[in-house]
């Protein structure tokens, strides 16, 4: 690692969906599970709420690493927000890689209301991966 | 070659505006400096400005569909012919699935297309084209060239995906500092008819004034992502814009993801839904 970096933080946005991943983040604090303070977490209505331009703009406006968590596919609160999301972002990640923003700072996942677990999971997995990759210093406002 | 096509459009104009089967003809002329441009045609004695070849390399579509809205209040929408190459009527089965303009609201005057000039030779993207004949037509003009179609090897794509991402990002950083956010782009792109684009948009704004590479490159690639699975590749955006950037790169690169995750193709059948309007429950999406 750059020794630069040796003490990066990384900062990362957490676009929740609000009916699963959220409350499992919420399930994750109550069961006292530890997970990287690194996340901010930005709660929606739906997994297929979140546009493209909002990761994007979480970029442009200094987040070093971007997740976006919806229910598992088939338990959309709303019928099929998910399975939306899944196209939209499955498509993103090529494309954010192509224009210079690597594909490892953006990820996108299911976590259930009951999985507390695997949201601490999630969120030390990317956290870890964005501090491999190091800060995000291109396209951003005011350097 | 050129000639029998601007002849076959004349004759056709004539034809229409004198039956009264259309209202307008939407074509292209010669302006005072020798320039092509966009043509409007109302009367049947003025279908003569009428000139086709193979510099017409506007994207026509964009206006028929400022026609539609303008005319909204009318009783009956009028009927308008339209000169259009393979791949602006691609664009216009987009715009048909869109619900932007009926099919029966346009006469399509179908060109049988030799390629776009650049310079010298033809165009690479239409030395690519794999339909020389409209998808669909009212009538055709010209005879089908019979060229030989360059497989398309996506090779330009390929060229930045071999790169790292570092490169990539100075790759951009330094197309989209040329950038004067002029918004030819976007004016010239069939595709693009948001009634406030999210460039100009007040209230959020998403896109500040600032004249910075962020701001350009946000727009851009913004521009792009709306356009997954729409664009029809007719290049209309380069030719646009003045600062020579390869914007159609962005495009493309979408273009091939979508084919390989969806194997879909922007501009065919408009009963297929575009991909990012549909979806499979059971897919396997990489993530």
């Amino acid at each position: 690692m750059d020794p630069m970096n040796e003490n990066f933080e990384p900062k990362i946005v957490g676009f929740l969906c609000n009916w699963c991943s959220y409350a499992g983040a919420d399930m994750t604090g109550t069961s006292r599970i530890p997970y990287p303070p690194n996340i901010r977490i930005i709660r929606v209505p739906c997994s297929g709420r979140v546009d493209p331009l909002y990761v994007l703009k979480a970029f442009q406006e200094g987040a070093d690493g971007v997740l976006v968590a919806g229910c598992h596919p088939g338990d959309c609160h709303y019928g099929d927000g998910n399975y939306h999301a899944r196209r939209r972002y499955a498509l993103m990640h090529s494309f954010l890689d192509f224009v210079g923003i690597e594909a490892g700072r953006l990820r996108i996942d299911w976590v259930s209301a009951a999985e507390g677990h695997r949201f601490a999971q999630v969120v030390a997995e990317l956290t870890e991966q964005v501090r491999e990759l190091g800060p995000w210093t291109g396209l951003q406002n005011g350097g | 070659m050129s000639q029998e096509i601007q002849e076959g459009i004349r004759v056709r104009a004539r034809e229409l505006l004198s039956v009264g089967e259309v209202s307008c003809i939407i074509g292209h002329e010669r302006s005072a400096k020798g320039r092509v441009r966009p043509a409007f045609v109302y009367d049947e004695a003025d279908a003569g400005r009428l000139v086709w070849d193979q510099t017409c390399h506007h994207n026509l579509m964009v206006y028929l569909r400022d026609r539609v809205l303008l005319s909204r209040r009318q009783d009956a929408p009028p009927r308008m012919a339209v000169v259009a190459r393979p791949c602006d009527v691609r664009a216009l089965n987009v715009l048909i699935h869109e619900g932007q303009v009926t099919r029966e609201q346009v006469f399509v005057i179908g060109v049988a297309c030799p390629g776009m000039l650049d310079g010298e030779g033809i165009q690479e993207h239409c030395q690519r084209c794999k339909e020389r004949v409209p998808v669909f037509y009212d009538a055709l003009v010209g005879e089908p060239p019979r060229g030989k179609v360059q497989d398309d090897t996506w090779a330009d794509v390929a060229e930045l995906e071999s790169m790292t991402p570092g490169e990539r990002l100075a790759f951009w950083t330094q197309e989209f500092e040329r950038c004067i956010r002029c918004y030819a782009c976007r004016q010239a792109c069939p595709g693009c008819y948001c009634f406030e684009c999210l460039a100009e948009q007040v209230d959020p704004p998403w896109v500040s004034i600032a004249h910075g590479i962020p701001e350009k490159a946000f727009f851009h690639v913004m521009r792009a992502y709306h356009l997954a699975g729409r664009c029809v590749e007719c290049h209309a955006c380069d030719q646009a814009c003045p600062m020579h950037i390869p914007l159609s790169l962005l495009n493309r690169k979408i273009a091939k993801e979508v084919e390989a995750l969806f194997g879909y193709v922007a501009g065919g059948d408009p009963e297929i839904p575009p991909p990012l309007a549909t979806f499979r429950k059971d897919e396997d999406l990489p993530l």
